[in-house]
C-alpha cells in the first residue's frame, strides 16, 4: 500500500514542521503588555520579584557587580537580582539576540549599555522620563553633558554609571631621570612638546626606544575640542562635518606630528605593543593619555606616578569628552517598577555609585560622590583634583548622539584618521575630502531631521 | 547476438529513478532517518537564506521589520564607498591567494611525490596548519609581523648582508601592507590542503604514460607539462572553484589578524556584512550585501564552469 505509507510519511513531516514553527519566535516583536493591569491577583508577598541584570566585564568586574547586587538585595528583600554576564566581545551580539527574540522572560530587565541612543532608536529601551518625574530623581548631580550621552529625542533612556575622564598620567621616575619638571596646570601644548623632546629616547639607528607619550588615536577629540575645533556642527541632529575647519585640522596635525617626530607612539604600534597600560608600566612611554580605569592596575604594580590635567593650546580651553556606559531598562521588561527601584539605587550616592567608586571601578557619574571622601582617598594618584577639574570641563563633542554615529565613525571618519596616524596622509590633504563623504552620509540618512 | 538485445540492455542511466517519485519497493522508514539532518538544514540554512532575502527588501534594524523599502538597501550598498573598498580588497585576495595557493600546493605535492623517504613526515608538517585553530595561527602571525618582529628582523638582516638599508614595512599598521599579511596567513593556513589533494591526484596518474613519454624522448619538464598537468587538470579545476569561493568568503583571517584595518584596508566583504549586522545593527543592509555577494559568486562560478571545457581534461570522456 504505497499510498498509505506515503500519507503517513507526509503527515509525520507536517507534524514536525508545525511543531517547529510553533517554537519559532514571532517575527514581529509583541508590543509590551500594560503592566499588571489585566493580570490576576499579584503573587504572594513572600515570593520576591526577580529581575535580570545584564553587564559585561572581567571576573574582577563581575565580583564588584555581585557585591552591588548583594547590597541591594539586603536592602530590598522583595526584589531578587539575577545576573547575566558576558565578555565585552560577545555581550552586544548576545543581548541584541535577546531583545530581538521579543520574549519578556529572557530579556534582561536592567542592562549595561553603550551607546544608548542607537538602542533607544530601535525601541528596545524604556523611556525613563516618567519614572524620574514620579520619583523625583535628581538629575542635576551628573557631570555637565554626561546625561546627553544617554538621551534620545530629548528623553532620558539611561543613567550613565561613570564618566570617562582623560588625564595625563606621568611616570615620575622617568621625568626625574630626564630632568624634566612634572606637568602642571599651566602647561600648554608647547610645554608638552618641549618635555616630550627631552623624554624621547632613540637608539643609534634612530629607532625610538622610549616614547614620551602613548595615546590611542581615538583620543583625538580632546585635542580638537581644546583647540576650538569640532567633529560635527551638531551632535544630535548634525547637518555638517567640521573636521576640515582650520582649528580641527591644526589639532589633528598636532597629534600626528607628535607621532611623526617619534614623541608619541603611532596608534597601530600602540595596539600591537599591548595598549597604553602595558607600555606605561614597562617604561616604554613616560606619559599616557587615558581615563581613570588604569588607576587600579598601576597602584597594584606599585608604580611611582601621578596624574595631571591635559595641557591645552595657547588660547584654548580645557575639555573632556562627556560619555560613559549607562544602565538602561528594557522596554520588554516584565518588572518595570522593580527595575526602576534598582536603577535608582544603583545611581544613588549611597548605593551603587559608592560601592563602585570604593572598589576603584569607576570615576563616579555623580559629582557629589567624586567630591566626597569615597573618591578622595589617600591612594595614588595624589592629584585627585586634576581628575575633578577635567571632569568639570566635560562636554558634548567626542561622538554623535544619533543612531548612525557608530557606522559613520567606523566606516568614514575612523579609517581616515587611521591613515593620518600611520603617517600616510596629512590632515589638511584628506580631511576636506572626508568631510564631503561625511556630509553625503548625513544627507543619505536624512540629516538634519 | 541479435542487435535488438543490445538495444534493450538496460542502460544504467535509464534505470536510475527520479528522486521524488515514490517507489513501492522503497522503505519509507529511510526518510525518517533522514529527517533530523534534513530539518537542521531546513531551519538553519534554507530558512535563514529565504529570510535574509526577505530582510534585504525591508527596513530591518535590531528590533525587527519596520516596513518594505523595495530596493533601497541595494541602492545604499551600491552607493556605499566602504562596500566597494571591501569588494576591491576581496578581489585582491582572490587574485593573489588563489594562484599562489595552487602553485605552491602543486610544487609541494610534486616534491613530496618524488621524495621517497620522509614523505609522511613532510606531509604531516605541511598539513598541520590546516587543522590548527586559525585564531591561534593569527595571534602568532601578529607577533611575527609586528614592527619589531621576526619578519622585519629577517628583512633587515638580509638587506644588511647586501649592505643596503631598507625602510621596514609596518605590516599590520599600514594600509599598503596589511592585505599582504592577510594573504600570507591564508596561504600558510590553506596550502597544506591544496597539497594533499594534489598529491592524491599525482599518485593516480598512470606510470605507463610517463614511461611512454620517456621512450618518446620527453624530458622531465615536458613530462610534467604534457602528462602531469593535463592529467590533474580536473583536480586543478576543483581546487580553483573551491578556493575562489573560499577567498570570496574570507572572514576569520582579516578579522583576527587586523580586524579589517587600518582604514578598512584589509576588510573583506564578509567581514563588512558582519560589521553591518552586528555592530551597526543593520540586518537589512547586511542581507543585501550578502545577496549581492551571492549573485557575484554565482556568476563567477558559471563563467568558470563554461571556461573549464577549454582546459580541463576528463579521462572518461
Amino acid at each position: 500500500m504505497p499510498n498509505r505509507t506515503f500519507v503517513l510519511a507526509t503527515s509525520w513531516l507536517v507534524i514536525v514542521v508545525l511543531a517547529i514553527s510553533a517554537c519559532a519566535p514571532p517575527l514581529t516583536p509583541v508590543p509590551a503588555q500594560p503592566p499588571a493591569a489585566e493580570q490576576p491577583a499579584p503573587a504572594p508577598a513572600a515570593q520576591p520579584v526577580t529581575i535580570t541584570w545584564a553587564f559585561w566585564g572581567s571576573p574582577e568586574e563581575a565580583a564588584s557587580h555581585k557585591l552591588v547586587a548583594d547590597a541591594f538585595m539586603a536592602l530590598h528583600p522583595e526584589i531578587k537580582i539575577e545576573t547575566w554576564n558576558q565578555p565585552w566581545s560577545e555581550y552586544f551580539t548576545k543581548i541584541q539576540a535577546l531583545w530581538a527574540s521579543g520574549d519578556s522572560k529572557t530579556i534582561p530587565d536592567v542592562a549595561f549599555l553603550w551607546p544608548t541612543p542607537k538602542y533607544a532608536a530601535e525601541g528596545v529601551l524604556e523611556n525613563l522620563d516618567p519614572y524620574i518625574q514620579k520619583s523625583g530623581y535628581n538629575l542635576n548631580d551628573y557631570w555637565p553633558g554626561l546625561l546627553e550621552s544617554a538621551m534620545y529625542q530629548g528623553s532620558v533612556y539611561g543613567l550613565p554609571r561613570d564618566i570617562e575622564v582623560n588625564v595625563l598620567y606621568y611616570n615620575k621616575d622617568l621625568f626625574d631621570a630626564a630632568g624634566v619638571e612634572y606637568p602642571n596646570p599651566n602647561w600648554t601644548w608647547d610645554d608638552l612638546l618641549a618635555a616630550a623632546e627631552k623624554l624621547t629616547v632613540k637608539d643609534a639607528s634612530g629607532n625610538v626606544t622610549r616614547y614620551a607619550l602613548a595615546a590611542e588615536g581615538g583620543k583625538y577629540a580632546k585635542w580638537v575640542n581644546q583647540n576650538g575645533g569640532a567633529i560635527l556642527d551638531d551632535y544630535r541632529n548634525p547637518s555638517k562635518c567640521m573636521l576640515a575647519e582650520p582649528a580641527s585640522i591644526q589639532a589633528i596635525q598636532f597629534f600626528a606630528d607628535m607621532m611623526a617626530k617619534g614623541y608619541a607612539m603611532r596608534d597601530a604600534d600602540l595596539a600591537q605593543a599591548g595598549g597604553d597600560a602595558a607600555v606605561f608600566q614597562s617604561g616604554q612611554a613616560a606619559m599616557i593619555l587615558q581615563n581613570t580605569s588604569r588607576v587600579s592596575a598601576f597602584n597594584a604594580a606599585g608604580m611611582n606616578y601621578d596624574v595631571s590635567v591635559v595641557p591645552i593650546p595657547k588660547g584654548g580651553k580645557r575639555w573632556n569628552p562627556a560619555g560613559g556606559a549607562a544602565w538602561v531598562m528594557s522596554s520588554g521588561s516584565d518588572n518595570k517598577e522593580a527595575a526602576w527601584t534598582f536603577l535608582q539605587w544603583l545611581q544613588s550616592a549611597d548605593g551603587g555609585q559608592k560601592i563602585y567608586t570604593q572598589r576603584g571601578e569607576i570615576f563616579p557619574a555623580l559629582q557629589s560622590v567624586a567630591n566626597s571622601p569615597v573618591f578622595k582617598t589617600d591612594q595614588p594618584p595624589a592629584n585627585k583634583q586634576a581628575i575633578i577639574d577635567e571632569a568639570a570641563a566635560s562636554g558634548v563633542g567626542a561622538f554623535g548622539y544619533f543612531p548612525e554615529w557608530d557606522e559613520l565613525d567606523s566606516s568614514i571618519i575612523g579609517p581616515a584618521l587611521q591613515r593620518i596616524w600611520a603617517g600616510e596622509a596629512q590632515a589638511a590633504d584628506i580631511l576636506p575630502q572626508v568631510c564631503e563623504q561625511v556630509n553625503q552620509f548625513l544627507k543619505d540618512h536624512g540629516y538634519p531631521k | 547476438m541479435h542487435p535488438r538485445d543490445t538495444l534493450q540492455a538496460p542502460s544504467p542511466i535509464r534505470e536510475r529513478r527520479s528522486l521524488f517519485r515514490w517507489q513501492p519497493d522503497q522503505q519509507w522508514e529511510a526518510y525518517l532517518f533522514l529527517l533530523p539532518s534534513f530539518l537542521g538544514l531546513l531551519v538553519f540554512v534554507v530558512l535563514a537564506v529565504v529570510l535574509s532575502l526577505g530582510i534585504s527588501f525591508q527596513d530591518w534594524g535590531l528590533a525587527g521589520p519596520k516596513g518594505w523599502v523595495g530596493l533601497a538597501n541595494y541602492r545604499a550598498v551600491w552607493r556605499d564607498p566602504v562596500f566597494w573598498q571591501t569588494f576591491r580588497n576581496t578581489a585582491f585576495y582572490i587574485v593573489t591567494i588563489v594562484p599562489a595557493q595552487l602553485a605552491l600546493g602543486l610544487a609541494m605535492a610534486v616534491a613530496l611525490n618524488q621524495a621517497g623517504r620522509g614523505t609522511v613526515v613532510y606531509r604531516l608538517i605541511y598539513f598541520m596548519p590546516v587543522v590548527t585553530t586559525i585564531v591561534a595561527g593569527a595571534i602568532v602571525f601578529r607577533l611575527l609581523f609586528s614592527t619589531n618582529g621576526p619578519v622585519n628582523s629577517l628583512i633587515a638582516d638580509v638587506a644588511a648582508l647586501f649592505g643596503a638599508t631598507v625602510k621596514l614595512p609596518n605590516w599590520l599598521g599600514s594600509s599598503t601592507y596589511s592585505k599582504w599579511a592577510v594573504v600570507m596567513l591564508t596561504l600558510w593556513k590553506n596550502t597544506g590542503f591544496t597539497m594533499v589533494v594534489y598529491l592524491a591526484a599525482l599518485q593516480a596518474v598512470p606510470q605507463e604514460l610517463y614511461d611512454a613519454a620517456s621512450s618518446d624522448g620527453a624530458n622531465a619538464w615536458q613530462r610534467f607539462r604534457h602528462v602531469t598537468v593535463p592529467m590533474i587538470s580536473a583536480t586543478t579545476f576543483f581546487l580553483f572553484v573551491l578556493q575562489t569561493i573560499g577567498a570570496f568568503q574570507l572572514f576569520t583571517e582579516p578579522f583576527v589578524l587586523t580586524n579589517g584595518g587600518p582604514a578598512n584596508s584589509s576588510m573583506s566583504v564578509v567581514q563588512y556584512i558582519y560589521q553591518n549586522a552586528f555592530r551597526f545593527t543593520r540586518m537589512d543592509k547586511a542581507s543585501a550585501i550578502a545577496w549581492f555577494l551571492f549573485l557575484f559568486i554565482f556568476a563567477f562560478t558559471l563563467v568558470q564552469n563554461r571556461l573549464q571545457r577549454r582546459w580541463v581534461y576528463y579521462e572518461t570522456e
